[in-house]
């Protein structure tokens, strides 16, 4: 109860928190700030005991958290919080994570700010109501019928998000490629309508995921499709197994085994019916699931529809989920305890709103132990990361086969649409029969799985007349991440992520700053994208930013001025010196 | 690791929280000169009994001095501390009350003696047979389709009911959008995913469906799975077909209401079951759930229409609303191929969320949602398969743009060329012996059922040796079916069986071979159909 506001624990998982930590040097570097870090929690909790009015010598011993402990000489708990780093740093490749250094006082302004808004959606909402009976007739139960969207839920809408829903849903036209061709929309009516003014402006295109820069409409692929699209047609208009299966869909349900190096695969239509259509193939009543906190929301539905029971450990914290597992499986299923038919762990690559690397070594090692199945999500890091593009299993050097299922979707990297899950024989063939998808929903489109096969064969240099294209993109892409993330970073924004994540976020807190940032990069002619709750939790307000191989080296330069200035004009630089 | 920071911030707060409150607890506790000096020694966490009841003691005597000297400060620190109490408790919330305590040991044992199940079962032997009988087409899904055997065969798979899709014209304005817009959007509609050839696609159908408004998904597999629990949450309640399909399940089981099933298009059981649903929700105090009747258009698993204008009556009379999967109907049903709401003339106006495929009839991807405006604008917020997956490629839309556009044009051709096939079609299969002929006069989706005796009659003449005393399992009939499909196809007709998810089926169908018909077929094809179905069944 009387936890330290910014106890050692806190800054202590800061360190052990993001696994992205390449080089010696920066383990060392992150090693020499340990001291003054350990100093600063010490000056920390101090303060703390003179505001609860005790005096530190005498009566710490009596406070009832553990944490709380300045009495060890400074040294040995340095020694102690060093042993701790270093137990994990060199294995995991840990990272010093600039969180612990927000300013308290941004975080209160957000939640204050919050308050403001709130009360002010209230009293709008109640003298509305008060005044304008007819507008709010919806809300209210009318004639016996309940209103279809509940008062409070559309609060927010209705409030806050109908403010700023400028920045939102903005219409484009043409190839979201490095640049887009942004559609000018006005609103009359304070953003309940919004009427398109004919006017198009080519803006830097910092929001789409188009990692590689496979959004194209020229070029290797835009050839393949076109060819193919002549060939064969472009929809199969029936499900997998009612006739909608193509010889080109077996091909390339091959290519992507191969890519992702597994036996088999199958592909999907649509990345988000992927998650939520397989899971409930995999576990079901009797077995337990068990998520990662910031799984994507088709995890989520996949979850629910499935049966099982759901437990939920600590983002990318292999410790806490270790402790769920023994938890689960020593106490069995609830209330009989009856052991666990499966376990089955869901976690992401790459967590596309925290820019963050899954700490997949972490879980793998857990995984004989304690005979779970492993599904990775690799929405965002197929094709992203790792050398060769093959995503978080090629970037930490593990074997595909230690994940049973690897999921991933073509919307990202691929310039496509659709999703894949890759794993041995057995699952898949189980998948072909039953995926729901393959059951009652379309089968893949064919200018989309050709754009999935053409994309993958330049990426595993598969094409004579553009050797070394898809490697370029797969630099190009990691050279741009490491360098738009680093300058942000000495510029003193508080940027979220993993090293090499080619997802920035970077936080912006205060409600007014979201829209207020977005308006500022649009009259610089960039596209970016501000998420908010319900995305994020309320706090986080942030800005992300997708890098992609088909940004140059000068979009970047110029983006990053503009952020800069951006981020003067709004006070947006926390970490700055 | 934001989540950290809420979490953090939280514990911020709480701490600031109750530094505020010991401080007055603190200050207040100075001033009581006498609780400091008679306390202090004894302050011995070793000995935890005695440190409870100069707790306790402590508290008395600081809530007796301090209601003393200012009640309403005593107030204010007990909510403080009810809130804290509150807080503290909440967070330890567990699910698992009837937990047992075990130590390190017991639990490694356990865990090292535990034995999960494989990750999915082996296929059975039908399974598997379905599965190495999935025929491979290795050509544009037109009517009539190369397979991947080698051979060519007339298409009786494809939802292309009008016969248009896959034409040349389709395919050079596809190449033409693929070199406008490339493949992917590459984000969902929310962040920069919403392009122009959406907003008009949008506008297209609403126009042609006279609704309101229409909302895009970029599967169709993902509006049902959207729409439904975007509305019908924990505590309203869905009254439900027993037929719908199995994506409509889909999305009643992810809204988590109650359900009530009615018999299959049986208006007399619905009246039932909504009167039934009201009374036992009228039993719970508070305010009226939302209620929802959920229904198909024209229904996929047996080719019925719903009774529209009945179930409008009944859902007016028990204040229900209605949720109809029009999929299969539009583009088919009514004098426009407006769907079922066209069939029966009710405006699509009245029908409280309208769903469509865009990747049947129009040969495009996704489906759509029609309803009121504020609830669209409700689902671009809310409708998860919207807000969290990636927008319709432009190819598709432009394709199914066309398509509904080519509709509104030329239904009257479009659409008497399909209602002629499907009569004279229904009208060669009837004559056929040993088998049950499913769906409406006007549904092209035609499920041809074998009758028990002639699954006993054929697998007699196959001589399997299987005994056939009494009944067959539902395994026998499908192998004999696929035994049929595979004969035709081999022949030169592409039909295949319907395929269910069995176990995970609400109400199962049984096995059928599903035909379905396009307007581009001719009467050669038909005819052919029909003798090949004989000839493979044995009659
Ligand atoms: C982790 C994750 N899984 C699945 C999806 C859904 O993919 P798609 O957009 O292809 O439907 C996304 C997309 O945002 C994602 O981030």
């Amino acid at each position: 109860m009387l936890e330290n506001p910014v106890s050692e624990t806190f800054l202590l998982e800061s360190f052990i928190d993001s696994p992205a930590l390449n080089s010696k040097l920066e383990v060392e570097a992150a090693l020499k700030q340990l001291p003054a870090v350990s100093a600063k929690s010490l000056h920390l909790s101090q303060t703390a005991f003179k505001q609860f009015n005790i005096s530190t010598e005498k009566n710490y011993k009596n406070a009832p958290i553990a944490t709380l402990n300045p009495s060890k000489p400074l040294k040995a708990e340095t020694e102690s919080l060093l042993k701790c780093a270093t137990a994990v740093l060199p294995e995991e490749k840990k990272q010093v994570s600039e969180l612990e250094q927000v300013p308290i006082q941004t975080l209160i302004s957000t939640y204050f700010s919050f308050m403001i808004l709130l009360i002010f959606a209230h009293v709008r909402d109640l003298l509305g109501k008060f005044f304008y009976p007819d507008q709010y007739k919806s809300l209210k139960e009318q004639d016996g019928y309940a209103p279809l969207i509940s008062d409070f839920e559309s609060l927010w809408n209705r409030r806050l998000y109908t403010r700023i829903s400028d920045v939102f849903n903005r219409p484009i036209t043409g190839v979201a490629g490095g640049h887009v061709n942004l559609l000018e929309r006005t609103s009359k009516d304070n953003n309940r309508t919004f009427q398109l003014t004919g006017k198009k402006t080519n803006v830097l295109n910092l929001a789409s995921y188009n990692y590689l820069g496979f959004a194209q409409s020229q070029g290797y692929c835009a050839d393949q499709v076109e060819k193919m699209i002549l060939e064969h047609g472009i929809s199969t208009c029936t499900s997998r197994l009612h006739g909608g299966h193509t010889s080109l869909l077996s091909q390339t349900e091959q290519l992507v085994a191969n890519f992702v190096g597994t036996e088999d695969a199958i592909i999907i239509s649509m990345g988000y019916s992927t998650n939520s259509s397989v899971l409930p193939l995999l576990v079901q009543k009797g077995c337990l699931l068990i998520s990662d906190e910031l799984n994507h929301s088709s995890l989520v539905a996949g979850s629910r529809l499935s049966g099982a029971t759901i437990a939920v450990f600590k983002h990318n914290n292999p410790e806490d989920l270790e402790q769920v597992l023994r938890k689960s499986i020593s106490q069995g299923q609830p209330r009989t305890h009856r052991p666990w038919k499966k376990i089955l762990v869901v976690v992401e690559g790459l967590y596309s709103m925290e820019g963050e690397l899954c700490n997949l070594r972490g879980i793998i090692a857990l995984k004989q132990k304690y005979k779970f199945n492993l599904y990775v999500d690799e929405a965002h890091s197929i094709g992203a990361v790792g050398k060769r593009g093959r995503g978080i299993c090629d970037l930490l050097n593990i074997d595909p086969k230690q994940v049973d299922i690897l999921m991933g979707t073509f919307t990202k990297s691929f310039g496509a649409v659709g999703g894949y899950i890759a794993g041995n024989k057995s699952l898949i063939s189980m998948l072909r029969l039953m995926a729901h998808t393959s059951v009652y929903a379309e089968s893949m489109p064919i200018p989309v799985l050709e754009q999935v096969a053409s994309s993958l064969r330049l990426i595993m240099d598969d094409v004579p007349e553009c050797k070394g294209e898809g490697l370029a993109r797969i630099n190009q892409l990691a050279d741009n991440s490491a360098y738009f993330m680093g300058k942000l970073k000495q510029m003193g924004f508080l940027v979220l992520g993993s090293k090499g994540s080619p997802v920035v976020p970077l936080l912006l807190f205060n409600p007014g700053k979201i829209p207020a940032f977005s308006h500022e990069c649009t009259k610089r002619n960039m596209a970016v994208v501000v998420v908010s709750y319900p995305a994020t939790p309320i706090i986080s307000g942030r800005v992300r930013f997708c890098l992609s191989a088909s940004h140059t080296r000068e979009d970047l330069n110029l983006a990053l001025k503009h952020i800069d200035e951006i981020g003067d004009l709004l006070q947006l630089k926390l970490l700055k010196k | 690791m934001s989540l950290q920071i809420i979490k953090n911030t939280k514990i911020v707060l709480f701490g600031a929280l109750s530094i505020l409150l010991f401080s007055l607890a603190g200050s207040r506790a100075n001033e009581d000169s006498y609780i400091k000096t008679g306390t202090q020694d004894n302050f011995d966490s070793q000995n935890p009994q005695n440190f409870f009841s100069i707790g306790a003691r402590f508290v008395i005597r600081y809530i007796k001095s301090s209601y003393r000297n200012d009640p309403f400060r005593t107030f204010l620190e007990a909510c403080l501390v009810f809130f804290i109490i509150w807080y503290v408790s909440r967070q330890k919330y567990r699910m698992n009350q009837t937990e047992v305590e075990l130590s390190e040991k017991e639990v490694d044992e356990l865990i090292s003696e535990w034995k999960p199940e494989p990750l999915v079962r082996a296929l059975t032997s039908v399974e598997q047979t379905i599965l190495t009988n999935t025929p491979i087409i290795n050509s544009p899904n037109t009517i009539i389709a190369e397979l991947s055997t080698g051979t060519t065969a007339i298409n009786f798979t494809s939802f292309d009911f009008l016969g248009i899709m896959n034409s040349e014209g389709a395919k050079a304005k596809a190449v033409q959008t693929l070199r406008n817009y490339g493949v992917g959007p590459c984000g969902p509609p929310g962040f920069f995913g919403t392009l122009d050839v959406h907003i008009e696609l949008e506008t297209t159908i609403a126009q042609f469906l006279k609704a309101e408004a229409a909302i895009l998904y970029s599967q169709g597999m993902a509006v049902c799975v959207s729409v439904i629990p975007c509305f019908s949450k924990r505590g309203d309640i869905i009254v439900a077909d027993e037929k719908v399909n199995f994506m409509l399940q889909q999305g009643i089981k992810l809204s988590r209401s109650k359900v009530y099933w009615y018999k299959h298009n049986d208006m007399e059981d619905l009246d039932r079951v909504l009167a039934l649903a009201n009374q036992n929700s009228s039993k719970k105090k508070g305010s009226i759930p939302r209620k929802f009747i959920i229904s198909e258009g024209l229904f996929q698993y047996t080719g019925n229409i719903i009774k529209l204008n009945k179930v409008m009556e009944l859902k007016n009379k028990h204040k229900f609303r209605l949720i109809l999967d029009d999929s299969l109907a539009i583009g088919v049903l009514g004098s426009r191929g407006a769907g079922s709401t066209d069939h029966f003339n009710i405006s699509a106006k009245s029908i409280d969320l309208l769903i469509g495929s865009l990747w049947g009839v129009f040969g495009g991807a996704g489906g759509f949602c029609c309803a009121s405006k504020e609830l669209i604008g409700h689902q671009r917020l809310s409708g998860l398969g919207y807000v969290f997956s990636a927008a319709m490629p432009a190819i598709m839309a432009i394709t199914a743009s066309d398509s509904i556009k080519r509709l509104e044009i030329d239904y009257i051709l479009l659409l008497s060329a399909l209602r002629k096939n499907i009569s004279t079609l229904r009208n060669l299969l009837n004559e056929i012996d040993g088998v049950e002929i499913l769906g409406d006069d006007f549904s092209p989706v035609i499920h041809v059922e074998l009758k028990n005796e002639h699954y006993f009659k054929m697998i007699k003449s196959s001589n399997t040796g299987i005994n056939t005393s009494d009944e067959i399992s539902r395994n026998q009939m499908v192998e004999i079916l696929c035994g049929i499909t595979n004969e035709m196809q081999n022949s030169g007709v592409l039909v295949v069986q319907d395929i269910y998810i069995v176990d995970q089926e609400h109400n199962v169908p049984k096995p059928s071979i599903r035909i379905l018909l396009s307007g581009g077929h001719s009467i050669e094809h038909l005819e052919k159909l029909s003798q090949e179905l004989k000839k493979a069944i044995k009659v």
